[in-house]
């Protein structure tokens, strides 16, 4: 009997190939929307924690304490060994030295006198050793807008939005007025090298790039930095791994009763990244869910069509005397057979196009005219043990329950009514 | 005159709900069949011989009276119970042939014995001999698709015969076939009939069909008229 069903499925395509290709359709879409979200979430994880805190973040206790303030007073001191050390001990991950500080930029006349001045916000990263880690990790490539990056000593890159305050353009000098590490006032002259968008506002106002070296001279801070960022090298954040790292480093380095001594915190610590993560697992739960559910009424949908084009066949199968609950069981089966093939089918389709669009991305550069440093124009997917399963919710469940729920027509229709059908 | 009653129907009555109302299909019918009927329902449409043959059949439930089949009270069988009355001891034949269309033609007059579950040998010899009853036996593996009106409907007689039910229950089985297949499969039946001394009960207004029969049931408007 079973053989008999079996045999009319794989005979009938409106009951077999049809559903199948509807649930793997469903399925297909559902995994591969899982994996986009996720890796656009992970991808705005990871741009946040390219800017600002890293993977892992190395301050000075003190300066940790009060890090908004940028109190480079505060700064790790003996910088060049420390990292060079973690660089060998923590191969896991690559490690930068980074200088923020605050201050004001002037831009003077012909004559000396001031043309035009803002508060700036400035961050120093390795622009011009060669090594184009840096470079390459804030898109700062793509983000220019005008000019070109840092080529030798003294040249910064300054926010686009910026320099149209202040009126300068590439090739103009300006002023950095800040302090320096041990408080005294400092004055340093920059060239500017090219215009570049953060793409968000806050720093888009005003916001300098330089060399980390030159941040180090200008600030009076040779061999310090007020922070050394880690990134793993897989290139996506592991909380697990970053945790061993900290763990281990701030056995190692850093004393309590020292506050110049260094401490290690890494990314899922930073409140607002906490948040971003939270907010992320949540945003892309719901709308998982949303989709699925929608998905589900699509399958839903399609199981009760495939039973209520059958009332026919049924009222037949009744009239040779099938009982109800006989027929009622050999959809379920059905069903489910058709549910595992398509869920299967669909979930390695969407797990193949999500491997893809993990190592290749797929480049919207075209519609988003404007790539800046917090916005590029690639984006990825990201694959997750989720995927592997996530597509069984609307690709089985919905598929059966739809066959089921179409099926209680059965039961509900009077035999003969079913039976009706039968001379339609 | 009736030797063995296989069916008694006492005051049955059949209503079916119309809006608030209902529509009286049936009304105090009272009949009997016996072993080997050759007997037919006739009567203008609407008079009741769908609804009378769906409740032999229980394929439906009576409103009031009694139907006693082969032993068993419709009224009183749950959907399981008569299931297998019709599983095991009803053939019923369509106006439309009502063949499985994924199925060869083989497969279509198997079903019934799988849902018995009978051996493979005793399905294939009880198949062939029924195919061999409706002269199809060279069409095993056709599909319904393949096989005009009056091959499809020797199909479905070879379908309901197969098991060797003690009663056949036929609406209108001429309906949709031409003067020579009516004769064909009518002749077919007759001879079944006789050989296998199975009940027949026809549903019809077809003239050809009320030649053929012993015994000629007459319903207007939901009533017996003759018997
Ligand atoms: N489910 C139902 N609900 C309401 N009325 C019904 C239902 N089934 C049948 N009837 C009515 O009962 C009456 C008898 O119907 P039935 O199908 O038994 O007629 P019939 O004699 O077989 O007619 P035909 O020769 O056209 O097949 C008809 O008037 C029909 O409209
Ligand atoms: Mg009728």
């Amino acid at each position: 009997m079973i053989r008999f069903l079996f045999k009319g499925l794989l005979r009938d395509r409106q009951r077999s190939l049809l559903p199948v290709i509807i649930v793997a359709s469903g399925v297909f879409l559902t995994v591969f929307l899982h994996s986009w979200l996720t890796g656009v979430m992970q991808d705005g994880i990871e741009l946040n924690a390219r800017f600002i805190t890293g993977h892992m973040k190395i301050m000075t206790r003190a300066y940790s304490l009060d890090k908004d303030q940028l109190p480079n007073d505060l700064a790790i001191t003996g910088s060049n060994e420390l990292t060079d050390s973690l660089n060998s001990r923590f191969q896991e991950a690559g490690w930068y030295q980074r200088i923020r500080f605050g201050g004001l930029i002037d831009v003077s006349g012909s004559n000396g006198e001031t043309r035009a001045q803002g508060p700036v916000f400035g961050i120093g990263i390795d622009l011009i050793s060669g090594n184009r880690e840096e470079i390459k990790r804030l898109n700062l490539e793509t983000s220019v807008k005008s000019g070109h990056l840092p080529r030798k000593a003294g040249e910064i890159l300054i926010s686009n939005e910026f320099a149209n305050k202040l009126k300068v353009r590439v090739g103009d000098k300006v002023t950095l007025i800040g302090s320096t590490m041990n408080g005294a006032m400092a004055m340093y002259n920059f060239t500017i090298a090219g215009t570049v968008e953060f793409g968000t506002s806050s720093l888009d106002r005003g916001t300098i790039l330089t060399d980390l070296i030159d941040a180090q001279a200008a600030l009076d801070m040779e061999d310090a930095c007020s922070e050394i960022v880690g990134y793993q090298k897989t290139g996506y954040y592991d909380d697990e791994l970053a945790s061993g790292i900290e763990d281990c480093f701030n056995e190692l380095y850093s004393k309590e009763d020292d506050e110049f001594s260094p401490v290690m915190s890494r990314l899922s610590e930073d409140n607002q990244m906490a948040q971003l993560l939270a907010y992320s697992g949540k945003f892309s739960g719901i709308m998982i869910a949303v989709f699925i559910l929608a998905m589900s009424v699509v399958l839903w949908n399609a199981g009760l069509l495939g039973g209520l084009r059958r009332y026919g066949e049924f009222g037949l199968r009744l009239a040779m005397g099938e009982s109800k609950g006989q027929i009622y069981r050999s959809q379920f089966y059905e069903s489910v057979m058709v549910g595992i093939i398509g869920t299967i089918a669909g979930t390695i389709l969407g797990l193949a196009a999500s491997w893809y669009v993990e190592t290749y991305g797929i480049n919207l550069g075209g519609i988003m005219k404007n790539a800046t440093m917090m916005f590029p124009s690639t984006f990825h997917a990201r694959i997750t043990p989720a995927a592997f399963y996530i597509g069984f919710i609307p690709g089985l469940v919905s598929t059966v329950l739809g066959t089921m729920l179409s099926g209680i027509g059965i039961y509900k229709r009077k035999t003969s009514q079913l039976f009706k059908e039968l001379e339609a | 005159m009736i030797s063995e009653s296989i069916i008694t129907i006492k005051g049955l009555t059949k209503d079916f709900p119309v809006g608030s109302g209902y529509f009286r299909a049936l009304n105090e019918v009272n009949l009997e069949f016996g072993r080997g009927e050759f007997a037919g329902l006739i009567g203008p449409s609407g008079s009741g011989k769908t609804t009378l043959l769906n409740i032999i059949g229980s394929l439906d439930t009576p409103t009031k009276g009694e139907v006693i089949v082969l032993g068993k009270d419709i009224s009183h069988l749950n959907s399981q119970e008569s299931a297998s009355l019709r599983k095991e001891k009803l053939g019923f034949i369509f106006q439309s042939y009502n063949l499985l269309p994924v199925y060869t033609v083989y497969e279509n007059v198997e079903f019934p014995l799988l849902l018995l579950n009978l051996p493979e040998t005793e399905r294939k010899k009880m198949v062939m001999e029924a195919l061999e009853w409706v002269g199809l036996t060279q069409k095993v593996k056709s599909r319904p698709s393949m096989l005009s009106g009056g091959e499809c409907q020797r199909v479905a007689i070879a379908r309901a015969m197969v098991k060797k039910p003690i009663i056949v229950l036929a609406d209108e089985p001429t309906a949709n076939l031409d003067a020579e297949n009516s004769h064909h499969i009518l002749r077919t039946m007759a001879t079944l009939n006789q050989e296998l001394n199975t009940t027949f009960i026809f549903a019809t207004h077809d003239e050809k069909v009320i030649s053929y029969l012993k015994r000629r049931i007459t319903l207007a408007d939901g009533s017996l008229v003759s018997a």
